[in-house]
């Protein structure tokens, strides 16, 4: 099984994770810039968080021969503090990067103005910088939530199957799917999905502009979460190329949008952990 | 104006002269470092006065400089190695060895005629007071005869002799009262050997003195003429210096012990030297030609055009450099080529000083891995830097990325960093792995608190029952 993970948050997990990740068949993830579960206080710890995104966890990935990408964003929920405002000055330089395929997460925490006016001009530097967009919809008033996400990425002039709107459920997958738009699926202990909720989803809805993830941060969560899931539709009598379509070419497929992934590079490189990285890095060698 | 180098022939010893210039100048040497022997145009040999046009005529067919050396063993005295010298009893017959050099080299159009002072005597008491003034007398009378045939002489320090070193030239030039016929003829293993100064700095202090150089490698306190990389000379700092400087006569290789593979020492000297040598890098271009992905030269030059118009278009293209020209390494240059790529497009910035550190800073501060390793390699490419970038350095160094680690101890590391900061980046590239053969200016900067560090942790890993990397190994059985 090959594995793409379209939403993990590596910076909170270990170096167990990536080892395990890579176990299961995870060739590559992409981390959204979110929040930290602590609030920010200040831009500069935005930019060092970017910093981090673009620097040392790719470097850590690559010990394990995963390969790093990242979206980057000023996140909904800080989009209201005014102490985090200006993180939105220095988002742009950013997306320049090579590593980073997409802008976001942007969407909806509270519905807010301020939220209103932050996912707009995000929704412009997608635009200028030819980037899909990664949307989160908000865990409270989700259907309703989800709903005014669509309008205003249909208003913002996107191609909506540019534009991957993450976290759905049972109810809010068909408006999604029917706006052109990408459908993210989180497998998330208690709180999101599970495997088998996904399967059937699968089995409803069908494998197109569907991707899993794990959303693994400092929660509660499972970063083989995809993994099982791949395990869960062959147990449901779903192909391995099924499997593949939706954990590998379906992410492969909406990343390219980016215009950054170079699909020979990503599927050579990845196929086993890199020995010069292995022999030199400062991760792996405990005996350091 | 590139460095011309040349091969001293008492390294082809047990080659006939005719045979030893063919093959120097097949190898493509600029010139020979001819010293007077027995077998090598022995000026008091029998056929000399035959023998001398012939060279002469060879010399010129070739297209070979020449500068004569004078240092033969058994020339003069064939039971005492170098007898008699300027300074010992029977100086007279040196002088008048010299005076002939002297006449040999205006004949062959050399460019220097070099000599040394000569050991102390071992059978004589004497001061070095008298030693110093038999030596001023001696020289005098050389020079008036160089100064007779329009020669110029090149005055060697050599260690363990009266005049060792480049102060005791410079005492010697003074109490001369400066003659301008009297040149330095400069050996840059004895630099390493025994003078304070660096290799690069004692180049710089020979300055316009220079008539005369001899390379080889060595290593400290031991005067024992190496092949170039037995030794602990970083050469490209050290003929950048001759650059510098804008030396203009032959750097010869002064390998007198190893006429047994003579031919085969001459040859690797040369390819040595011709990859040391400023200029000779890899151009940047060519590497971006040569590993470009399809397009990707197209588009670097494309960018460099508009840099050209408006420098701020480099933070716009910087980071998109990997994608458009790959990020496969460069054959064995060192650097990948989007680093060859990106310097290509500082380099087109066209700034200087201050200026070029503070977009070099933004580019880096603002840059992911890949364009921060960039810079840093950058940094050892670009002229007229000054220390003002060493913080990003510094920085590199603080993080526990090997690639930019590694990326920020090239040769401006080894040229800026000071002694603490140099030592502490060492031993944390000791820590995360990275081979010490990466590391610039290594066997220069090796110090006693170096070693003691690297004793420490090399006792550290033992206790812990873990192995000590090679390389540190090496670093510490090496002599001190």
């Amino acid at each position: 099984m090959r594995i793409f993970d379209p939403h993990i948050h590596m910076t909170s997990r270990t170096t167990d994770d990536y080892e395990a990740l890579r176990g299961a068949g995870v060739r590559a993830v992409l981390e959204p810039a979110f929040w930290i579960g602590q609030p920010r206080t200040s831009v500069g710890s935005f930019v060092d968080y970017f910093d981090g995104l673009v620097g040392w966890e790719p470097f850590r990935a690559a010990q394990f021969g995963i390969k790093h990408y990242c979206t980057i964003a000023l996140n909904p929920k800080e989009a209201n503090d005014p102490r985090c405002r200006e993180a939105l000055e220095v988002v742009p330089r950013y997306l320049a990067k090579e590593q980073v395929l997409a802008v976001g997460e942007i969407g909806y925490d509270s519905m807010t103005p301020e939220e209103d006016e932050v996912f707009a001009a995000q929704l412009g530097y997608a635009r200028e910088y030819g980037l899909p967009v990664l949307v989160h919809t908000p865990h409270r008033d989700k259907p309703r939530g989800t709903e005014r996400t669509l309008d205003v990425v249909r208003e913002s002039g996107i191609d909506p199957s540019h534009a991957l709107v993450d976290h759905l459920n049972e109810l809010t997958v068909k408006t999604v799917l029917d706006a052109g738009c990408w459908a993210g699926f989180s497998i998330y202990p208690d709180t999101k999905m599970d495997e088998a909720r996904m399967v059937a989803i699968l089995q409803e809805y069908g494998l197109e502009r569907i991707l899993v993830n794990s959303a693994a941060d400092w929660g509660r969560s499972d970063p083989l979460k995809t993994y099982k899931t791949g395990l869960a539709m062959l147990e449901a009598g779903f192909t391995e190329d099924d499997v593949d379509r939706v954990l590998w070419r379906n992410p492969v497929e909406f990343l390219s949008a980016s215009g950054k992934l170079d699909v020979a590079e990503l599927e050579a490189g990845t196929e086993s952990p890199s020995g010069a990285l292995f022999e030199g890095n400062s991760i792996l060698r405990g005996s350091r | 104006m590139s460095l011309r180098f040349g091969f001293g022939t008492n390294g082809l010893g047990d080659n006939r002269l005719p045979d030893a210039l063919r093959l120097l100048a097949d190898l493509g040497y600029d010139g020979v470092a001819l010293t007077l022997d027995t077998g090598h145009l022995d000026p008091y040999a029998e056929d000399f006065e035959r023998d001398l046009p012939r060279i002469a005529a060879l010399l010129d067919k070739l297209d070979l400089a020449v500068v004569i050396e004078t240092g033969a063993r058994y020339l003069l005295d064939p039971r005492r190695k170098h007898h008699p010298t300027l300074i010992s009893e029977g100086s007279e017959q040196r002088i008048g060895f010299l005076e002939r050099a002297v006449r040999i080299g205006a004949e062959l159009g050399a460019e220097a005629v070099s000599f040394w002072s000569g050991n102390r005597p071992a059978d004589e008491a004497v001061p070095d007071d008298e030693l110093w003034g038999r030596l001023v007398r001696g020289v005098e009378r050389v020079i008036t005869v160089a100064e007779l045939h329009g020669v110029r002489l090149g005055f060697e320090p050599e260690p363990g002799m009266l005049v060792e070193d480049i102060a005791g030239y410079e005492r010697l030039i003074a109490a001369l009262g400066d003659p301008g016929a009297l040149g330095l003829t400069l050996d840059l293993g004895h630099c390493r050997c025994l003078e304070e100064l660096s290799v690069p700095d004692c180049v710089r202090r020979a300055g316009d003195r220079l008539v005369n150089v001899q390379i080889e490698d060595m290593r400290r306190g031991v005067h024992e003429h190496l092949e170039f990389g037995r030794g602990e000379i970083d050469f490209p700092p050290v003929l950048a210096a001759l650059a510098e400087v804008g030396y203009r006569g032959l750097v010869s290789v002064e390998l007198p012990r190893h006429s047994h593979d003579g031919p085969g020492v001459a040859m690797r000297s040369i390819e040595f030297l011709r990859a040391a040598a400023p200029g000779s890098e890899p151009d940047l271009r060519d590497l971006v030609a040569g590993y470009a992905k399809p397009g990707g030269t197209d588009w670097l030059d494309q960018q460099v055009a508009e840099i050209a118009l408006d420098q701020a278009v480099i933070r716009r293209v910087f980071p998109l450099v990997g994608l458009r020209c790959g990020r496969t390494p460069a054959g064995d240059s060192g650097l990948c080529v989007d680093d060859a790529a990106r310097i290509v497009l500082l380099e087109a910035l066209g700034l200087h000083g201050p200026e070029l550190t503070a977009e070099l800073t933004d580019l880096y501060r603002y840059g992911d891995a890949a364009e921060r390793r960039a810079v840093l390699h950058a940094l050892s490419h670009l002229a007229d830097l000054d220390d003002s970038a060493v913080p990003l350095v510094l920085d590199a160094v603080r993080s526990n990325d090997t690639r930019l680690i590694s990326a920020a101890l090239g040769r401006y590391a080894a040229a800026h960093l000071d002694d603490d900061a140099y030592r502490q980046a060492v031993l944390k590239c000791v820590f995360t792995g990275i081979p010490l053969a990466d590391v610039a200016g290594l066997a220069e900067r090796t110090d006693a608190e170096l070693r003691r560090m690297f004793e420490h942790y090399a006792a550290e890993r033992l206790a812990a029952g873990r192995t000590v990397p090679d390389d540190v190994v090496t670093l510490l059985e090496g002599p001190a």
